[in-house]
């Protein structure tokens, strides 16, 4: 056999494929669109690494945080930059006030002036949100005029909230608020992080989970239109050709299926990544720009699916024969064998064994075998499915009309169903074993804060120069808010300067001393000492002295307060409690009565703040009143416990894949399934005209998809629960199953097979017109 | 006007296609027990008449009675129960559901009229030994030649005891020999059971089974007289 003969049956093949007349255009277009999709999502996954490059070098591009706390000197080319950044319901706002103290002052990314004191420059999203009724909360805390756009090199996402702000005044800030002077915006290079094995093995499974159900997907889709091509193929040995010239004619038709595919994918990329502009998932939002696929991955694309398409496609027609009056699959088909199959996920199994207990060791593990073992154990699914669906299927019997025909269906084409079903089965498999792995590890990579969100939800800070009685009652008289706890702060130091032994002070009214400390009684005028506090070492010795130092100076940075403060001798006694923020705070404890007014400048306010859950926007009305009292209070939302990033963005990353990939397959079981209407419309329109009842039909068509989803997805499950098994072991975590998050798997899984079971029911029924019988 | 004694008639059918006139003022009528050949060239206008007739396709005006009731005032549903239980169908390439065996073919219309599987496929199968073709019960519509194929779909077309058989092009895909075993036992079956039979064929050969051609050219029947 020659490459000649090879190249002009494939060519014959892609010929057929275009010349098939209207039918034959069809079925090419179901096929390009199937591979289309699939090939999509490929060079989306393979654009992402750039994409979330791109976001990061932006953000490195406009970084105003200095590593060093040294103030550069002010000089022509330096500018003062202040955090001005806020929260609209869960959404980051990034802001920023500028003041530019020289004529060579650096300009921040996306700008091409500075913004004029009161004025600002804002993201074209966040503009959008100020103009709509919804902003309207977010606009009482961006008090400035919208007087220019940040251009997107300025931005991380089309989706992102920022604005830049012309101020004046900022110098008096530097060092006591989130203030900078910088000379530049490149920002200093973050130190480099090694990931830690576990988060690694989390990447590399979840590209495999994600990118094998779309290679599934694929081998599935070349298959489309498989019936009436064999017929073609028959046609084609009574005039000659022999049984290898049809099977590479018949790669032939694959092959320009997949090429169609491939320009249909390039375009639904170039169309999706437009489209990726202006969504935004989890958070993320990408510039189209963004979406750049990595060139040698794209040519790796542009290679292997046409030649996995070829290659599906011989391997398909290995058990057929194609004689010249036709193909003998029509007859029963040999039994399928489980031996081979079941090596698959013995193999996965196989090679992912020796790593179980790396994660405990900290060891690393060896991608290949990780990746390797994963999808053979997905593969093994895949492989798998068809034998369990023929061999269930082959034992039920009785049952209703639509049932019998469902069942029988199934009994002589089971091949077909499973196919129909492995794309979904492999993606639930492989979601149930990583909400295993994601569910076991995620106690290593989640903190708890200590905050105690039942007492307080949030804090703010006042400053110094509004009273806090004040800024309490106004925080107190805000929508949402149930109740404020207000205490200031400060250090006592044996000496006005340089002290050796500091305490920390705390000033409130005895609730809210209550608050942080287990008092026995309290009135106005008390004073007491903290016992048994953790790290406090200072405040017994402190307590036997005449007179102590609200914020003591140090002669290497700037002057305190030096305020002169006698220690009382009726000092009492009092134990240390967690205060909200779950800190045992030691040092002293004074009642308003006890502390002289020339102090308050010594000690900064604080104000806990309860909310009332049911007021949605409790937390807006707050930032507001806080941003009103001073836009550089930085208000705090308590939280009992927080993620590490990279495991939160691990995980983000799983579920916008996800999405895609269950998106993917549903429009893919749509396709395959309207295709295998499409091919029995004859038959179809024959059995309405003698009376089948068009539910009866309608039933059968669920009965035949309902059948193979659900045994898909029990052996998705088994699959999916050993491979999440063993990963947990590898992380030398305790294995145990997450079954609230098994049965929601695999219930999204069964949800999209019924969506695309009800979308192709009003095509059935025009299907089943008695048009149909007409030839002519 | 329905011509004394009719089973099935129809009177001055139009029926097209967006710009095709399939039928163009076609009329016709049968007696219960009569065979009747529909003839005419291709795209002439018969498999649509049949359609019509059947109530598998709406005619766009005329009228068609079924045993003195208007087809026209039945809805999807009663016309549906009447194909079901009233009328038989033979297509030319059988139309086998390829994924039931012969005998789970044949009970089929049984099955969906509520007949039990046991019985349905009892009464199948007297009615495949009548059309010798017991022996296929088993087997799968792809498993066996078109003639015994054809054959199948005969006795799925009378295993309800139709009073009318529609029978489209019924010899159409099958060979001389088969073809005229097949309408021997057709026509044998319709006549013992007293059903009438529109048969629909382009050969005269087919139409010599009948008692009483009509041809149909351009949408528009006319009965033939035949030459003894």
């Amino acid at each position: 056999m020659t490459a000649r003969q090879w190249s002009r049956d494939l060519a014959m093949g892609t010929k057929f494929a275009f010349t098939g007349g209207r039918e034959g255009w069809i079925r090419v277009l179901l096929t390009g669109v199937g591979v289309g999709l699939g090939v999509a999502l490929l060079l989306l996954t393979t654009a992402i690494p750039s994409a979330m490059q791109a976001r990061s070098d932006r953000e490195y591009s406009r970084t105003d945080l200095r590593m060093s706390s040294e103030v550069i000197p002010k000089a022509d080319n330096t500018v003062l930059v202040g955090n001005v950044g806020s929260d609209f319901r869960g959404q980051d706002v990034r802001g920023r006030e500028l003041e530019p103290e020289g004529l060579r002052a650096p300009l921040p990314p996306g700008l091409s002036e500075f913004p004029a004191p009161g004025e600002m420059f804002v993201s074209p999203a966040l503009r959008k949100l100020l103009d709509s009724p919804d902003g309207k909360l977010l606009r009482e805390r961006i008090p400035y005029r919208d007087t220019g756009t940040i251009g997107s090199i300025g931005l991380i996402g089309p989706a992102e909230l920022a604005f830049y702000a012309g101020t004046d005044g900022l110098a008096a800030r530097i060092g006591d608020s989130p203030v900078n002077r910088l000379d530049t915006f490149q920002g200093v290079d973050a130190p480099s992080e090694e990931m830690d094995p576990v988060l690694l093995l989390l990447v590399l499974v979840v590209f495999v989970v994600l990118l094998m159900p779309v290679g599934v997907f694929i081998a599935a889709a070349v298959r489309f239109g498989g019936e009436r091509r064999d017929r073609r193929l028959a046609a084609l040995r009574l005039v000659g050709a022999d049984g290898r010239m049809t099977r590479r004619i018949a790669a032939g038709e694959a092959l320009a299926g997949a090429l169609l595919g491939l320009l249909f994918g390039t375009v639904f990329f170039l169309l999706g990544r437009q489209i990726a502009g202006t969504v935004e998932l989890f958070g993320i939002s990408v510039f189209p720009s963004y979406l750049d696929p990595t060139p040698a991955l794209a040519a790796l694309i542009a290679l292997a699916v046409p030649a996995a398409a070829v290659a599906v496609t011989l391997f398909a027609l290995r058990g057929v024969v194609i004689e010249p009056l036709g193909v003998v699959r029509t007859a029963r088909p040999a039994r399928r064998r489980l031996w081979w199959r079941l090596l698959l996920p013995l193999g996965g199994l196989a090679l992912l064994a020796p790593m179980i207990g790396k994660g405990s060791e900290n060891g690393d593990f060896n991608a290949y075998m990780v990746t390797g073992g994963v999808v053979l154990l997905l593969v093994g699914v895949t492989a798998l499915l068809p034998w369990v669906v023929e061999a269930v299927v082959a034992r039920l019997n009785s049952g209703p009309v639509s049932w019998q025909l469902a069942v029988r269906r199934l009994q002589l084409s089971s091949g077909t169903a499973a196919r129909m079903v492995n794309g979904i089965a492999v993606a639930v498999a492989g979601a149930i074993a990583m909400q295993m792995l994601f569910a076991g590890v995620e106690s290593d990579y989640t903190r708890a804060t200590g905050q105690d969100v039942s007492r307080a939800q949030m804090e703010v800070t006042v400053p110094a120069r509004i009273p806090l009685a004040k800024a309490a009652e106004e925080l107190g008289a805000t929508p949402g808010v149930r109740g404020t706890t207000a205490i200031s702060s400060g250090t006592l130091g044996e000496r006005r300067t340089d002290p050796e032994r500091t305490a920390t002070v705390t000033v409130g009214d005895c609730d809210a001393l209550r608050e942080v400390a287990r008092l026995s009684s309290c009135r106005d005028g008390d004073v007491f000492a903290v016992r048994h506090a953790e790290y406090d070492t200072d405040t017994a010795r402190l307590a036997k002295a005449r007179t102590l130092y609200l914020d003591p100076g140090y002669s290497d940075s700037e002057k305190g307060a030096e305020v002169a403060w006698t220690v009382p001798r009726d000092l009492r006694k009092a134990d240390t409690r967690e205060d909200p923020t779950g800190w045992e705070r030691g040092g002293f404890l004074i009642t308003p009565g006890a502390l002289p007014a020339k102090a308050a400048p010594a000690v900064t306010g604080l104000v806990y703040l309860r909310l009332d859950p049911s007021a949605p926007d409790a937390r807006e009305h707050v930032l507001n009143i806080a941003a009103r009292m001073d836009p550089y209070t930085q208000p705090m939302f308590y939280a009992a416990s927080e993620q590490s990033g990279r495991f939160t963005s691990i995980r983000t990353g799983l579920f916008v894949g996800a999405a895609c990939v269950l998106a993917l397959i549903g429009a893919s079981l749509l396709v395959s399934q309207l295709e295998q209407l499409r091919e029995r419309r004859k038959l179809l329109s024959a059995l309405v005209a003698f009376g089948t009842r068009r539910r009866t039909l309608s039933l059968s068509v669920l009965w035949q998809t309902a059948i193979p989803v659900a045994l898909g997805l029990l052996l998705a499950s088994a699959v999916g629960l050993t491979l999440g098994a063993v990963l947990l072991k590898m992380t030398g975590t305790s294995v145990a199953v997450d079954w609230p998050g098994v049965l929601s798997m695999a219930g999204i899984g069964a949800a999209v097979v019924l969506a695309v079971t009800a979308l192709s029911v009003p095509p059935l029924l025009r299907l089943m017109r008695p048009d149909g019988l007409r030839t002519e | 006007m329905t011509p004394a004694g009719s089973l099935l008639a129809a009177h001055d059918l139009h029926k097209a296609y967006g710009p095709t006139h399939a039928l163009d003022g076609a009329g016709f009528s049968i007696h219960p027990g009569e065979i009747v050949a529909v003839m005419g060239p291709s795209g002439s206008g018969k498999s649509t008449l049949l359609h019509c007739l059947a109530g598998i396709v709406t005619p766009d005006s005329g009228s068609i009675t079924y045993n003195g009731l208007e087809m026209a005032t039945m809805n999807d549903s009663r016309r549906s129960a009447l194909r079901r239980s009233e009328f038989g169908f033979v297509f030319q390439f059988g139309q086998l559901v390829p994924e039931l065996t012969c005998v789970e073919n044949v009970a089929l219309p049984l099955r969906l009229n509520g007949t039990s599987r046991k019985e349905a496929e009892r009464t199948a199968l007297t009615w495949m030994e009548r059309l010798e073709v017991d022996d296929l019960a088993a087997k799968r519509p792809g498993e066996v030649s078109g003639g015994q194929g054809q054959r199948v779909a005969v006795a799925r077309s009378l295993v309800t005891g139709p009073r009318v058989l529609f029978a489209d092009e019924p010899t159409g895909a099958l060979d001389s020999l088969n073809g005229e075993r097949v309408m021997e036992l057709l026509t044998d079956a319709a006549r013992s059971t007293n059903a009438a039979v529109v048969l629909v064929t382009h050969e005269t050969r087919v139409a010599a089974y009948s008692d009483r051609e009509v041809v149909v050219r351009d949408g528009r029947s006319r009965d033939m007289e035949r030459v003894v």
